[in-house]
């Protein structure tokens, strides 16, 4: 199973949850997961064998021949959280002002009035 | 001081919205002169575009793969120059509403700074940020009145974007684990290596890419979040949604099609550009029959967006120069007119009070000049002579035509018939008389309040796009004085 | 919330030395893992959890929020400054006009310590600010 499979199967496990829940709570959380699925994917493709945590310190830097993991996908994902988290701190903010004024969580019957 | 004006044009609109949080009392003024530098700066780089080269600006003095760059060459200028000028024209529009706050001008600014950063790079995952950073702008700015209404469709917009941003994302993650780089031309370069190894991460980072920026511009099975979100938000703020945030898909569509998959080794490019046109022609036809249906007037132009999106794609998927000429040509035109139709509507509405077109009858008598406009701007949509809209309409059947895939012409021919159809009727109702008499004795008091009351600002957008518009149609190459350029980048890759 | 009296002895016997290690990430963002955005997440933890254990308008009273939003604002305002300063000196945007002291050490790495500082102080008033929106108002939209 390579990575860009278990990502995508993870992605649309989140997905189903964006699509098919009623709930407006249970659909943010789908889209946590859907963006958690990105991250997987980017991590696992730096991954060498073998290696260690990409940290540089006197006994890694002494020793020539230690494998060490890329960390160019992990800084990448660190802005990639930061985008997931903003995202799902605003969607948690319009479900609170529509709760406020529609007083209930259910997008269907939301979308019947 | 020239050779930064790159990373100015981006910086100094945003260092601007976050001064006008400090001095809120000045924030027309400010904004106007923030985006006027930026307009003026971009205009400097017009000789360098005629001339086909390219600016590239490191970021922090990073080269090549390690670092970000900006890119300007001819297609970022073009669509950057079309997303400053409907941005000057929307905040004339929005001076005299007196409801708009310090913080509407700080979004739009954001707004309008972040579609140009995602223009200008050259490295995909900051296209990634950028574009997340302009989906969250915009649901706030949709959401602007806190109305029940626009909350909900602000909700779904919200959803259905990041699910298209993380597809994009996850394209952007499969040809990184075999391109190891993001930087766009070592990609490009490193293309044929890729495809000979495996083709089938190629075929999937295609295909997501096809379908991100298939939802982030309104093609049409995904095309769900659109009439909702361009007609429920403030009326400029639906002005700048049509006109210039959907292009945006549309320039990343471009760039990651013909800037990242080198063509002569990859045989599903091709079979990848018809599938374009097929979902092009789809988009024409059930956008045409859906704007037919509608009540709403500002759901109809909406309806009317995603009509025209599906003749940019037809004009994408032509493997020609001319086809992408008009294509091209077609993103200003609409942009031009949509907005000012956008704005009409806005006039419309906010003075009459409703929102059904059969309620606005008898609306020419109270305020002549703004008919007189929306139908020349209409006309324009539909793709009549003396309008820039038959222009780019006729280029792409032309190149269709001369591909042998004349369908396609037909189906434009088509979708411009229905146009006139649901455009037509609007006009006919401004111009009949009121079905009741009691409303139009009503309306004889306000007779005196036509054209000045809704604001100089306004009249003064809405003609000057109405204008520009008619002096496109009927001096073409001012309009190809700036789309050449961007042929002229993808000349490798394009036969003639 | 107002909850018992070992809650809120914890919290404040522990606040400093959370917002000690928030500083501590941001410092050292360019030799281990951390940066701005960890540091100002930790510090915005920090803030948090005296809001939790006090009460929020009695934390309120202590970290305001229209300073917490001045904060904001003239952090971002410092960011593009310093990115700015790279240009008066001729260099691009960004670039390391600090020097880059041996490897290893904590003052090397240009520009990085400063635009950290930069980013964990807005991204402490932002998290904390989110805070305040969402659990400050319930109720009485």
């Amino acid at each position: 199973m390579t990575p860009i499979n278990i990502s995508l199967l993870v992605f649309m496990i989140g997905l189903y949850g964006v699509i098919v829940k009623n709930n407006m709570i249970k659909k943010v959380i789908g889209l946590a997961i859907l963006n958690s699925s990105v991250v997987l994917l980017f991590v696992a493709i730096g991954y060498r064998d073998g290696g260690m945590a990409p940290i540089i310190d006197n006994q890694t830097a002494n020793s020539i021949d230690t494998v060490l993991v890329n960390p160019v996908p992990q800084a990448l994902m660190l802005t990639a959280i930061v985008v997931s988290i903003s995202l799902t701190a605003l969607a948690l903010a319009m479900v609170v002002k529509i709760y406020a004024k529609y007083k209930t969580l259910d997008i269907q019957r939301i979308n019947r009035e | 001081m020239i050779s930064h004006l790159p990373i100015i044009i981006i910086i100094f609109p945003l260092a601007i919205a976050f001064m006008i949080l400090l001095f809120r009392k000045y924030s027309p003024f400010l904004s106007i002169v923030g985006l006027l530098v930026s307009f003026l700066s971009l205009v400097r780089f017009l000789p360098f575009m005629r001339k086909g080269e390219e600016i590239l600006y490191h970021l922090g003095g990073w080269q090549g793969p390690l670092g970000i760059s900006l890119s300007i060459d001819g297609l970022s200028f073009f669509f950057s120059f079309t997303v400053l000028l409907v941005g000057i024209m929307v905040i004339l529009y929005s001076i005299p509403e007196k409801k708009y706050n310090h913080n509407y001008y700080f979004l739009l600014l954001v707004l309008l700074s972040s579609m140009i950063g995602t223009i200008f790079t050259a490295d995909i995952f900051n296209m990634y940020i950028l574009f997340e950073l302009v989906s969250i702008v915009t649901c706030l700015l949709v959401a602007y009145y806190q109305q029940g209404i626009a909350l909900r469709a602000s909700f779904n917009y919200l959803l259905i974007s990041t699910v298209a941003l993380s597809l994009f994302l996850l394209g952007v993650g499969s040809l990184y684990s075999m391109a190891g780089s993001l930087y766009i031309p070592n990609i490009f370069a490193q293309m044929p290596i890729i495809f000979t190894y495996k083709p089938g991460i190629v075929l999937t980072s295609l295909s997501l890419f096809i379908t991100s920026m298939g939802i982030k511009m309104a093609m049409v099975p995904v095309h769900g979040w659109l009439p909702d979100a361009h007609s429920l938000a403030p009326s400029s703020v639906s002005a700048i949604l049509s006109g210039v945030v959907v292009k945006v898909g549309v320039y990343c569509m471009i760039r990651l099609l013909y800037g990242l998959f080198n063509i002569e080794n990859f045989h599903f490019f091709k079979s990848s550009l018809q599938l374009l046109m097929i979902l092009g022609a789809i988009t024409i036809v059930f956008g045409a029959m859906m704007a037919l249906a509608q009540y709403d007037l500002k759901r109809m132009l909406a309806y009317s967006t995603i009509v025209q999106i599906g003749v940019i794609l037809i004009g994408i998927g032509l493997h020609n120069n001319t086809g992408l000429e008009g294509a091209l040509f077609h993103v200003i035109n609409h942009a031009l007119l949509k907005s000012g139709l956008f704005f009409c509507a806005g006039i419309v509405i906010s003075q009459t009070g409703k929102r059904r077109i059969i309620d606005m009858a008898g609306y020419a008598e109270r305020n002549p000049l703004l008919v007189f406009c929306f139908t020349i701007l209409s006309l324009g949509i539909i793709g009549i002579p003396p309008m820039n809209g038959f222009i780019s309409k006729f280029m792409i059947c032309l190149s269709a035509v001369e591909t042998g895939y004349s369908i396609f012409a037909l189906i434009i021919i088509f979708g411009s018939l229905l146009t006139a159809a649901y455009f037509f009727r609007v006009i006919q109702v401004f111009y009949s008389k009121p079905i009741q008499q009691d409303t139009r004795l009503e309306n004889s008091k306000h007779n005196k309040d036509t054209v000045l009351n809704s604001g100089f600002f306004r009249v003064f957008a809405i003609c000057f796009l109405a204008s520009l518009s008619l002096l496109l149609g009927i001096i073409p190459s001012l309009g190809i004085l700036i789309i050449r350029p961007a042929i002229g980048i993808l000349v490798p890759v394009v036969l003639p | 919330m107002d909850n018992s009296k070992i809650l809120r002895t914890i919290a404040q016997k522990l606040f400093p030395f959370i917002l000690m290690f928030g500083f501590y990430l941001t410092l050292h963002g360019h030799l281990s893992p951390g940066g701005g955005f960890q540091g100002g997440v930790v510090i915005g933890t920090a803030i948090i959890l005296l809001a939790l254990s006090y009460g929020v308008d009695e934390t309120e009273k202590r970290f305001r929020e229209n300073i917490l939003s001045m904060l904001e604002k003239l952090a971002i305002l410092t960011f593009i400054l310093l990115g700015l300063l790279g240009i008066f000196f001729g260099y691009p945007f960004l670039r390391d006009i600090m020097p880059l002291g041996e490897k290893g050490c904590l003052a090397s790495a240009g520009m990085m310590i400063p635009l950290n500082i930069v980013i964990s102080i807005k991204v402490a008033a932002g998290i904390t600010g989110i805070f305040y929106a969402l659990v400050k108002y319930r109720g009485e939209i």
